[in-house]
């Protein structure tokens, strides 16, 4: 069992040193930029990556604003698509389930937002409708993704990808949850650090 | 009901702060020479607002003054003139633009009005077009369309938005943003002071004798073409002291490009700065006036802005003025649009 644990924790390490580094520091500008023009982020996946965006959007429109809980007059508008399962199932449902993410975008997009679609395959026919459609406007995507990256890699403007073999979903989502907690804390570490600016 | 309901468009494009490398995106200079600069987009705007106006025939376009005419070619705004003739938008629009700062600060806002107006004005014929392709339009209207005597740097940095190095060759631009974190970021700001001296120039003069002196001069460009990537490696250390050196030796260096890039007042402000102990400092933009700015220690960077500031008061420089402003990391955008994104 113990070789087991060691073999799982290789593979995920081996991904955190060897993940693009570049394009990781291009998607935390980009998250920059679209504070600084008070545009939108909105983020999806399916599965996990659902469970990852959700968990994301909740670091980032309250925790990274810790130190200032009260007083930012600007915050981050991070929005998990769809926002309701009614919107989810309606679309799945009534229009077909390639449209449960671009169905809603529709409704919301602006081009001053920013698109955040993860997908461990990258090549998930919701995820890539949506991006299309994101694109379609001149919108920013960044695609998070796994194993080769997939068509989510080809079109994204900022393409993370945790390279690994075909099919290591628990890798690579493993590896998601810490690139999202990276943006997490590098916005943290700066509206603290803003904060402390200010009594100095 | 768009039909022939109206919509509005509403684009920002941020101001610039060079550090090193102007002037060798000049076309005399970098089709021989790979032209570079670095610079940081600043939290000070242009904006333009562009509105259909389907029930009025007329162009209306208003900046310092208003102008109402029946076909832009009447225009007297020579690059709105020169914008609407290209794009073939001949009636029902209104355009108006506005800043937070004066016009001919040196921190290039008069790019960032073009890329602007170019970014809305395609957005008005329903497309959204990107960074590189607002900057090309910008440069083409000046340059190619206008025939000012500018170089491309502004246009670019307006577009792209944040901390880049640009490279010039003929034909072709190359954008290298830094990654540069927060912790950095912070450091340089607090390390910056920026004034405006109250005195506006006109960028083309100076231009058109920096252009005619490029032959002479050549070596001492490719210098500070070459210095670049000096600064970039220092900026990515932090090494704030060796930066401010660096723009210290880039100025000594511009200032024998063109005789009207200084001036007395200029060498007073800039002299102040130096004698109370700032490592290094500039004037921006093309010279002559403009803003002029400083690298300068924690220890001694409060005794130095008052030092500057009785300094201007004593050679009466109205409309002086100290700008903070943050380093910023987004380019020209469209703020919002009410036309429908099917539209």
């Amino acid at each position: 069992m113990f070789s087991f644990l060691e073999k799982f924790s290789e593979e995920v390490i081996g991904c955190i040193q060897r993940m693009p580094r570049d394009e990781i520091a291009k998607a935390l500008n980009a998250l920059m930029a679209v504070f600084e023009r008070d545009g939108r982020i909105y983020i999806f996946g399916n599965g996990g990556s659902l469970a990852l965006a959700t968990h994301w959007i909740s670091d980032f429109n309250k925790t990274v604003f810790t130190a200032q809980l009260h007083k930012a007059t600007r915050r981050f508008q991070a929005i998990r698509l769809p926002t309701t399962e009614e919107e989810l199932t309606a679309w799945a449902n009534d229009v077909g389930y390639e449209w449960v993410f671009a169905g809603p975008l529709q409704n919301y997009l602006q081009y001053s937002d920013l698109v955040i679609a993860i997908s461990s395959s990258g090549n998930s026919l919701n995820i890539i409708k949506a991006v299309e459609f994101a694109k379609s406007k001149g919108v920013t995507v960044i695609g998070i993704s796994g194993f080769d990256g997939g068509k989510l890699n080809e079109l994204a403007d900022i393409k993370i990808t945790i390279a690994t073999e075909k099919g290591k979903y628990e890798v690579v989502e493993s590896v998601h949850g810490v690139i999202l907690h990276l943006m997490t804390r590098y916005f943290k570490d700066y509206f603290t650090s803003l904060v402390s600016r200010k009594k100095e | 009901m768009t039909k022939n309901g109206g919509f509005m468009i509403v684009v920002r494009a941020p101001l610039r702060l060079s550090f090193v490398g102007g002037g060798t995106d000049l076309p005399v200079f970098y089709t021989k020479y790979p032209g570079r600069v670095i610079s940081t987009t600043i939290g000070a705007y242009v904006y333009i607002v562009v509105n259909r106006t389907t029930f009025i025939n007329e162009i209306s376009v208003r900046y310092s003054v208003a102008e109402r005419v029946r076909h832009p070619s009447e225009l007297k705004h020579t690059r709105v003139r020169a914008a609407l003739m290209e794009m073939g938008i001949t009636r029902g629009i209104e355009i108006a633009s506005f800043a937070d700062m004066p016009a001919k600060t040196g921190l290039g806002s008069s790019s960032s009005f073009s890329v602007a107006l170019m970014k809305a004005l395609h957005m008005y014929q329903g497309e959204n077009i990107s960074p590189r392709r607002a900057a090309e339009a910008a440069c083409r209207l000046e340059i190619d369309l206008i025939k000012e005597p500018v170089g491309k740097q502004d246009q670019y940095a307006a577009a792209y938005g944040g901390f880049n190095v640009f490279e010039f060759n003929e034909g072709s631009v190359s954008v290298a943003p830094l990654s540069l974190d927060h912790r950095l970021k912070i450091s340089l700001e607090q390390h910056l002071a920026l004034f405006f001296t109250g005195i506006t120039r006109d960028a083309s003069s100076v231009l058109v004798e920096q252009t005619a002196n490029t032959e002479k001069k050549f070596e001492i460009l490719k210098e500070m073409s070459d210095s670049v990537f000096e600064f970039r490696d220092n900026v990515m250390r932090g090494n704030i002291r060796r930066l401010g050196e660096m723009l210290h030796e880039g100025w000594m260096r511009k200032k024998q490009l063109a005789s009207s890039i200084s001036s007395s007042v200029i060498d007073t402000l800039y002299e102040t700065g130096i004698n109370s102990g700032a490592w290094g400092g500039k004037v921006l933009g093309a010279g002559g006036g403009g803003c002029i700015a400083f690298l300068v220690s924690q220890k001694y960077r409060e005794e130095m802005r008052r030092k500057i500031i009785d300094a201007a008061e004593t050679m009466n420089l109205n409309g002086f003025k100290e700008i903070n402003v943050p380093f910023t990391q987004c380019g020209t955008e469209i703020l919002s649009s009410d036309r429908g994104l099917e539209d």
